[in-house]
């Protein structure tokens, strides 16, 4: 084995915003304020073939709803056919039992269920929707089923971080193999209701060690939470090959019309796959190399975890300072005086 | 011998720019044996494979070991002895892990 950190020679997951379009209008969305045409079938399929030239193993669908996508299913067989581990995330609200059986035959490896809470009238809230959790939990049995591996992902805020617990039951009882606790990110709504829903920075310190403690004992589902600032409490395992956020380092986004953008909460376009060579952006980025070489700034300066966590989510600082290099807004660790 | 099979669960990718960097790096006497040039992604989890392991990850398509110790011996100049070692052991781990299926 290996421990060396290196930047790949290519993204390991793209993340895919097939279409913005949604049938939800959830509180927290990112993506809800963008519009814009969307690729048409073979566009997309053009640019699976590129992108397969460089070996990258996994697209993952975001959205928008992929569901709403009709060509969704022979987007994703075409993608198996090329060598992708395809999955997505979705509301589920359109996941029926022959949606399921499609999801099977086109080759998804894994598929995503968004829930936000256990108790069905706060998720709906959440949501904007009357019944999604009852649909989320039904396509969940769909999925299983029709032997579909199963994720599901939580976005953590004001309404669930303390029942996150709970939240891990009930994925268990969905047959889920892994929960996402995903970080709240302050972009598009989540910029507009962050006030409403996110932490305050001694909220996430507390809502981390308890979720690090549970992921370390818990045996039955694993608990993944993909956020660099949890480096001050928790040193990163050995496996991790880069430090700080993955975005522009692991993976990057596609965006519904081919732009290219370092992960879906950064709306900072590189270029565009119709037009772009894969390897040309991400070997030539000024913008990926900027984040890959980040400076410490203000409270970052004299912190020593920052050599770990390498200042937090970039996503999170540019959202709130227009600078990848500002200190994560959820950051809890002082200032060294 | 059983034939041995990488697991179809683990995916993986070889970094061909960092291989040719470690090959041109051994020819120049230097240690280049931390540095990954095979990713492995098991379970949402990423590792890397040092140059060793690497060539010995590929081989494993199906052949036995004393089948993957011939191949290592024609690229590695090392004494038969320590490349059964590190090939048995290195096996053994990645058994341990469940990467590799041993055929019946």
């Amino acid at each position: 084995m290996s421990n060396k950190s290196r930047i790949p020679s290519a993204p390991i997951t793209i993340n895919w915003t097939l279409n913005f379009s949604c049938n939800f209008s959830c509180k927290h969305c990112y993506s809800r304020v963008e519009k814009m045409a969307e690729l048409s079938t073979e566009q997309i399929k053009e640019i699976m073939r590129k992108v397969a030239v460089y070996k990258v193993p996994f697209i993952n669908y975001g959205g928008g709803e992929p569901l709403l996508r009709k060509d969704l299913f022979e987007l994703t067989e075409y993608a198996t056919s090329l060598g992708y581990n395809v999955s997505m995330n979705t509301n589920a609200f359109l996941m029926n039992e022959e949606n399921a059986r499609k999801a099977k035959e086109a080759g998804f490896k894994t598929v995503g269920i968004s829930i936000d809470s256990t108790k069905p009238e706060v998720h709906d809230k959440f949501r904007n929707t009357p019944g999604s959790h009852k649909r989320a939990i039904e396509a969940a049995k769909f999925l299983r089923e029709q032997g579909v591996r199963l994720t599901v992902s939580s976005v953590i805020c004001r309404i669930n971080y303390q029942e996150f617990d709970l939240l891990v039951e009930q994925a268990k009882s969905m047959g889920a193999e892994q929960i996402s606790l995903h970080n709240y990110k302050c972009t598009g709504m989540g910029m507009t209701n962050k006030d409403e829903l996110d932490l305050s920075p001694e909220e996430w310190c507390d809502f981390y060690m308890k979720a690090i403690e549970l992921r370390a004992k818990e045996t039955g589902i694993r608990i993944s939470m993909d956020d660099p600032i949890t480096a001050s409490i928790h040193k990163a395992p050995e496996q991790t090959i880069v430090k700080g956020s993955t975005c522009g380092k692991l993976s990057l986004n596609i965006r519904a019309n081919g732009d290219v953008t370092p992960c879906g909460f950064i709306p900072v376009v590189i270029g565009n796959l119709l037009v772009d060579d894969l390897k040309d952006l991400w070997d030539g980025s000024k913008v990926l190399e900027r984040m890959r070489n980040k400076e410490p700034k203000e409270k970052c300066k004299t912190c020593k975890h920052y050599e770990d966590c390498l200042g937090g989510c970039s996503a999170r600082a540019y959202a709130m300072t227009g600078d990848f290099n500002s200190p994560d807004p959820h950051c809890w660790v002082e200032a060294k005086k | 011998m059983k034939n041995i099979r990488r697991n179809p669960d683990v995916v993986w990718r070889e970094e061909e720019d960092a291989r040719e960097e470690v090959i041109g790096a051994m020819e120049r006497g230097e240690d280049a044996s931390c540095e990954g040039t095979v990713l492995l992604i098991v379970s949402g989890m990423m590792h890397q494979l040092n140059i060793l392991g690497a060539e010995i990850w590929k081989l494993l398509d199906g052949r036995d070991e004393s089948a993957v110790v011939d191949e290592i011996a024609k690229a590695f100049e090392m004494d038969r002895p320590t490349i059964e070692s590190d090939v048995h052991n290195f096996l053994t781990d990645l058994a341990d892990r469940g990467w590799i299926l041993y055929e019946q």
